[in-house]
């Protein structure tokens, strides 16, 4: 009895440590695939390395490889173009899986490489856990969908962290476009929210979206909650339906708009949806049904958005698909921004690019024109699109900037 | 006034749900003495069955309820016996009952995480028109299946272990395993069984709970509501089961509209803990020496 179950130890002691073993190889085998492009035909100048911070695996795969893809396309047409400063640009990209312990040993890892820039993460938190990492190594680093405010100037703190950037507006910027989009576009004054107490991301949406909304002469007719994962919202929803809105405002993830809305249409609700970004995922059309068809969102770069028609068909030419929005051309943008700042200082010392970067004005970069406040380290002025869902697809409705920055 | 009845309604609805899971919780309460904690995995479970059944186009609303009570009754059968029944033997106190619970349930979680994946799986529609209108209110059709549905479930339990010979032997080893095992209870076979009936209601849950929302690997945590369903009605009394349902879904509908949305939750668990200190035996509860 007693050695069968020293034996059933020692098996599964083996077993475990043959998993870590296995574990171990799959991430050595994840990170070789980094270096997409590499020095390109510029003779012997050393190459300027750029490190991108990216989930190349797990739930966000799909956004990360394309962010990579953009990049590597981005970086060969520069190569082609006699590099910057003559010297090559070399991109080095390790899978951080949309993690944040993952996302802090990347970091570590492309500052032992030797980048001067990293794009990425494309998660708020993944970015804030990197954030320190680059921040202390003095190493640029430029978010790409990472719209948490506290990136950049961190909780408690006035000004931005001096190496740390983003190349999309903030979360309440969204706050301020939806309102202004539903007072000037829909036309409507009596609002109604629905949003997510347990997440920042929902909450900051919602009380940037009273303030514009009421400071331009619209209600807030009802404003009401639920705590993350609750799924069951007919109670509030009955509530917001009796005060009246002619707009239901729903910031949260796809799951939850999604269900809402489909819960919505239950009570027989007909007013307007409209949500942000987090909206933009099949799984929205998918869980909401016809409930979603007309809802409108807030989102940072689209597919059908006329400034990225050109790069959007190189894009597909080159790989065979559609980019995955919004996080490619972001990348881009931040990549952009590195470059634009090193051939104007003619250097590649961090500290000094990163001050031109924080003061930089109309650089031009494939959104359109990039201004950084230097004191939140936000681009300025960044426009959003609308979006809408049109027989279960998300249509380009409309480019807009927000009335208040 | 159209509100109080709709908001009733609504409380209604998710109130039944709360219910049937509260008496698969109860269940289990009343012969085994602990929480068990891996019941939210296997209604999760249950609820991918269902999905993955119905996402064929070839099976519909009732085979899928089937296939899922089955599914669920025999993870939950299994459940016991690789978990439990070892601890049982060794006459193992509730807490290490619980702390296997907590493993089973962190280890299904994750294997569901590793195999299906994070995504959220939406039932395709059971009804065209999904919904009926009483009075100025919505109700819908698929709620009010759950609510009837429900019932029947709950009263063939009633009558099971109230009226046949099994249900006899049910009830003496709730009330006392030892002298029922000493009375020639086969005290096993009663606990499978037990488990299996635990694992229906988890099955029938599971596919009303998909119907509604949507099946995705955490969604065992609504189960917390059950279990103060199950101490506001009494632990391991299944009346109390029903009636802890029914009260916390419509006063949950009757905060979120009336006080507020973002104190629900304040309130639900407020109940537990005001349950627990006055009255810990719940509504209909027996007896309390050893409950929680």
């Amino acid at each position: 009895m007693k050695k069968g179950k020293r034996l059933v130890a020692v098996l599964l002691l083996t077993l475990l440590l043959v998993t870590l073993a296995a574990c171990g190889g799959g991430t050595a085998g994840g990170a070789a695939s980094g270096g997409g492009a590499s020095s390109g035909g510029t003779g012997a100048a050393e190459p300027i390395k750029i490190g991108h911070e990216v989930a190349l695996t797990g739930g966000s795969a799909l956004w990360g490889q394309a962010e990579k893809n953009a990049l590597d396309m981005a970086i060969e047409k520069i190569n082609a173009d006699g590099g910057v400063l003559g010297r090559p640009l070399q991109l080095i990209a390790y899978d951080n899986k949309a993690e944040q312990a993952e996302g802090v040993n990347v970091a570590n890892r492309l500052v032992n490489d030797g980048v001067i820039a990293v794009i990425g993460p494309a998660q708020s938190g993944v970015a804030i856990a990197a954030a320190a990492v680059f921040e202390e190594a003095g190493v640029i680093a430029i978010g790409t969908t990472t719209t948490n405010e506290k990136l950049t100037v961190p909780e408690g703190q006035d000004e931005a962290l001096r190496y740390i950037f983003r190349s999309c507006f903030i979360d309440p910027y969204q706050g301020d476009v939806a309102a202004t989009f539903a007072l000037q576009d829909l036309g409507v004054t009596k609002a109604g929210i629905l949003k997510d107490v347990g997440s920042d991301y929902s909450t900051y949406l919602a009380m940037y979206f009273s303030e514009t909304f009421t400071g331009g002469g619209g209600t807030i007719v009802a404003d009401e909650s639920f705590r993350t994962d609750e799924l069951e919202y007919k109670a509030q929803l009955s509530k917001i339906k009796d005060a009246g809105a002619e707009v239901l405002f729903i910031p949260t993830m796809q799951k939850e708009a999604g269900l809402a809305m489909k819960q919505a249409k239950e009570l027989g609700m007909d007013c307007y949806f409209l949500g942000g970004d987090a909206w933009a995922s099949d799984e929205l059309v998918e869980l909401g049904g016809d409930a979603t068809e007309g809802g409108f969102f807030v989102n940072i770069a689209s597919l059908a958005d006329p400034v990225l028609k050109d790069w959007v068909d190189e894009y597909t030419a080159k790989w065979g698909r559609a980019p995955v929005m919004p996080n490619p051309p972001l990348a881009v943008d931040g990549l952009y921004a590195v470059v634009a700042a090193i051939e104007a200082t003619g250097t590649t010392d961090t500290a000094i690019l990163a001050d031109w970067i924080a003061n930089c004005k109309d650089v031009q970069v494939l959104t359109g024109k990039l201004t950084m406040d230097p004191q939140t380290h936000n681009p300025l002025g960044k426009p959003a699109v609308i979006e809408t869902v049109q027989n279960g697809e998300f249509v380009f409705y409309k480019g807009i900037a927000a009335a208040i920055d | 006034m159209a509100l109080v009845f709709q908001t009733l309604i609504t409380g209604l609805a998710i109130g039944g749900i709360y219910s049937l899971m509260a008496v698969g919780y109860s269940l289990i309460f009343s012969i085994l003495n602990f929480s068990n904690f891996a019941f939210g995995m296997i209604i999760m479970l249950a609820s991918f069955i269902g999905y993955f059944a119905m996402s064929t186009g070839y099976v519909n609303l009732g085979v899928a309820l089937f296939l899922a009570m089955a599914g669920a009754g025999a993870l939950s059968f299994f459940n016991e016996r690789i978990a439990y029944s070892s601890l049982r033997k060794r006459h193992a106190p509730p807490l290490y009952f619980m702390i296997s619970a907590m493993g089973t349930s962190i280890f299904l979680e994750n294997m569901v995480y590793a195999t299906i994946g994070s995504q959220y799986k939406a039932y395709p529609q059971v009804f065209k028109v999904p919904t009926i209108s009483i009075f100025g209110a919505s109700l819908g059709k698929m709620d009010l299946f759950a609510i009837i549905f429900s019932i029947v479930a709950i009263w063939f339990l009633n009558y099971f272990i109230q009226r046949t010979r099994t249900g006899i032997s049910i009830r003496a080893a709730s009330y006392d395993a030892a002298i029922a095992e000493i009375n020639g209870v086969n005290l096993g076979a009663v606990i499978g069984l037990v488990f299996v009936l635990a694992g229906f209601f988890a099955g029938i849950s599971g596919i009303f709970l998909g119907v509604k929302y949507m099946a995705y690997p955490n969604m065992g945590w609504i189960t917390n509501k059950a279990y103060v369903a199950a101490v506001i009605g009494g632990l391991g009394s299944l009346p109390g089961a029903v009636t802890g349902g029914i009260i916390l879904g419509v006063l949950e509908s009757f905060v979120s509209v009336y006080i507020s949305s973002t104190l629900r939750d304040v309130f639900s668990f407020g109940a537990l803990i005001a349950f627990l200190v006055i009255k810990p035996s719940g509504l209909f509860g027996k007896y309390l020496e050893e409950k929680v």
